[in-house]
């Protein structure tokens, strides 16, 4: 059976749309900004990529405000008994910060994620079943995985993945304690790269089985087992989970044209990254990320970049990464500044994240509509 | 199928697991040695949260229930979790608002990740499989124990370990491929008791068998 992203959308900080998102790439210039948000608050970086023309109503979370626009188009469009999926990391988190601001305890409890996927299948419609799932900065990428196996595997004949993370005083906090963000914007690969930048992103992604769309050939999903916050640098768990991508799929390594690359612009999880793309690929090939322009979205990214490869798989053309200016030593030949052509129809995207989890998946070629 | 069960809570800790063609109860002071193991050789047991030494002390004893690991069997981890996030996420935030709001304790935001009682898991037992979060909106330990059983029969791992847990006891299924061990752990059609009932019901049987 032949798994499909059959239909999707996507806002990023470019604007809304996968047509936003990749001609913003494409354009080199990124969309990260200084931002007043958390002026007074003295952190490590005034930098995120923040979709700014977001309406949000009085009490709404952005996460909310950014689900209902995107989920707008298929409202009641799909067969009520859908599962649907929310993956999310940090959900409706600001319901925590008001709380603890406003001395209101009654507020706290709203952010539990279980009331975002409420609101969600209310507003489509959905009466199936419902999970929220969360690994990390590889939420969504898991999430597809476990979509794909569904399909697969016949428990449902299609499932809807939801997933958003917004730019949050809780999370820039915590990203600004553990030392992580970039004092400008986020450079992937380079070799001056100093940290990441924190985006927003919302989405949704239907999986079905079918031979229109990004086809989910394989999948791994692997824990490094190492250290809580820093990747395993001699790669073995993302390693592990491109070849078990690539065995799922019945293929090898010589198959795959393109790589779509978690690359957060952080010192270790890049040079991480490319010692198992090295390893699994041998010779060179094009390999990107979009965190240049549009941050790290957290769990989002993983949709964020897939949609891209899909873009890119689809018009033979591999996006720049934009920031980048002096690859690293193992990115150079690999991961380019500007747009450059290849041939071939698969790809493989790669997220990996906090706790040691790695999750690849081998994607075939197609349109989206 | 479910191989075996491991549970944790302040109260007790035991194991059930399987024995041959049949199930046998290892009653509460078999855990005791395999616990002091793990809390004198697990580096850092004594800065996890409460509810990630719950989750490893339940683990360890699902896996020797199950009598884990095989040699070069991968084994992953899915777990939810009864209360949420609500308590790491409040402690963390409270802490870093309480300090001056500009810089965050490491130690508290980590632990507001869904997944980071996993990697201390993970990390302390050296299980490299699959890890996620996976919390359905219905019957959540059965949701955890189909999607493992799918995980194992998808070629992800050799076993799967699916944890419930809150702040204060966890219980630990492992997961192996085939069928059969609904009758080690009864999952009600309709409600599912939370982490500490479950516990309760667990102890309660092996004292009655």
């Amino acid at each position: 059976m032949n798994v499909v992203i059959a239909q999707s959308d996507v806002a990023t900080a470019y604007g809304w749309g996968l047509d936003a998102l990749w001609n913003g790439l494409l354009s080199g210039a990124t969309a990260i900004r200084a931002t007043n948000r958390f002026a007074e608050r003295g952190f490590t970086s005034d930098q995120a990529a923040i979709i700014s023309d977001l309406r949000i109503g009085p009490g709404e979370s952005r996460a909310w405000a950014g689900l209902k626009r995107i989920l707008s188009p298929i409202v009641s469009k799909l067969d009520p008994i859908t599962p649907v999926i929310l993956a999310t990391t940090a959900g409706e988190i600001e319901y925590v910060e008001r709380a603890i601001l406003e001395q209101d305890a009654a507020l706290s409890r709203q952010s539990h994620p279980r009331f975002l996927l409420q609101r969600v299948k209310g507003l489509l419609g959905l009466r199936g079943p419902g999970l929220v799932m969360s690994s990390a900065c590889a939420s969504t990428a898991a999430a597809l995985t476990r979509a794909a196996s569904m399909v697969r595997g016949g428990q449902a004949a299609s499932v809807l993945v939801v997933t958003c993370d917004s730019v949050s005083e809780f999370v820039y906090s915590g990203f600004s304690t553990l030392s992580s963000l970039c004092a400008g914007p986020a450079r992937p690969f380079d070799r001056q790269r100093a940290g990441l930048t924190l985006g927003e992103a919302f989405g949704w992604a239907l999986v079905t089985s079918g031979s229109e769309g990004i086809s989910i050939l394989g999948w791994g999903n692997t824990t490094d087992a190492v250290h809580m916050t820093a990747p395993d640098r001699s790669a073995a768990g993302l390693s592990r989970a491109i070849a078990k991508s690539l065995a799922m799929a019945g293929r090898s390594a010589d198959d795959v044209a393109l790589i779509a690359a978690h690359g957060t612009a952080t010192l270790y999880s890049d040079a991480m990254e490319m010692v198992a793309f090295r390893a699994a690929m041998g010779r060179p090939r094009p390999v990107f990320s979009v965190k240049g322009g549009v941050g790290h979205t957290l769990a989002p990214a993983g949709l964020v970049q897939i949609l891209v490869a899909g873009r890119a798989l689809s018009l033979g053309l591999a996006p720049p990464t934009v920031g980048l200016s002096s690859p690293d030593d193992g990115a150079a030949g690999w991961v380019h500044g500007e747009a450059a052509p290849f041939a071939g129809r698969l790809a493989l995207s790669t997220n990996s994240g906090f706790g040691g989890v790695n999750t690849a998946i081998l994607l075939g070629g197609g349109r989206t509509s | 199928m479910i191989l075996a069960v491991g549970w944790y809570c302040a109260e007790h800790s035991g194991i059930l697991g399987r024995q041959g063609l049949s199930y046998q109860c290892s009653v509460a002071p078999a855990a005791a040695p395999v616990l002091a193991l793990i809390d004198k050789t697990v580096k850092y047991f004594s800065r996890m949260t409460e509810e990630s030494r719950c989750c490893l002390r339940a683990a360890k004893l699902a896996m020797t229930g199950a009598r884990w690991p095989a040699p070069g069997q991968e084994i992953g981890l899915l777990c939810a979790k009864s209360e949420g996030l609500l308590r790491a996420n409040e402690e963390y935030f409270r802490d870093y608002v309480a300090t001056g709001r500009t810089l965050g304790r490491g130690n508290l935001f980590i632990y507001t990740l869904a997944t980071s009682a996993l990697g201390e898991v993970a990390i302390a037992l050296s299980l490299t499989g699959p890890s996620m979060f996976i919390q359905a909106d219905e019957r959540p330990l059965a949701a955890l124990v189909r999607h493992g059983e799918q995980m194992i029969a998808d070629g992800e791992a050799g076993g799967m370990l699916a944890l419930w847990s809150d702040s204060s006891a966890a219980v630990c299924l492992a997961i192996a491929a085939g069928t059969g061990g609904e009758t080690l752990i009864p999952l009600p059609a309709g409600e599912e008791p939370n982490p500490l009932e479950l516990c309760r019901t667990l102890q309660a049987r092996v004292q009655r068998a």
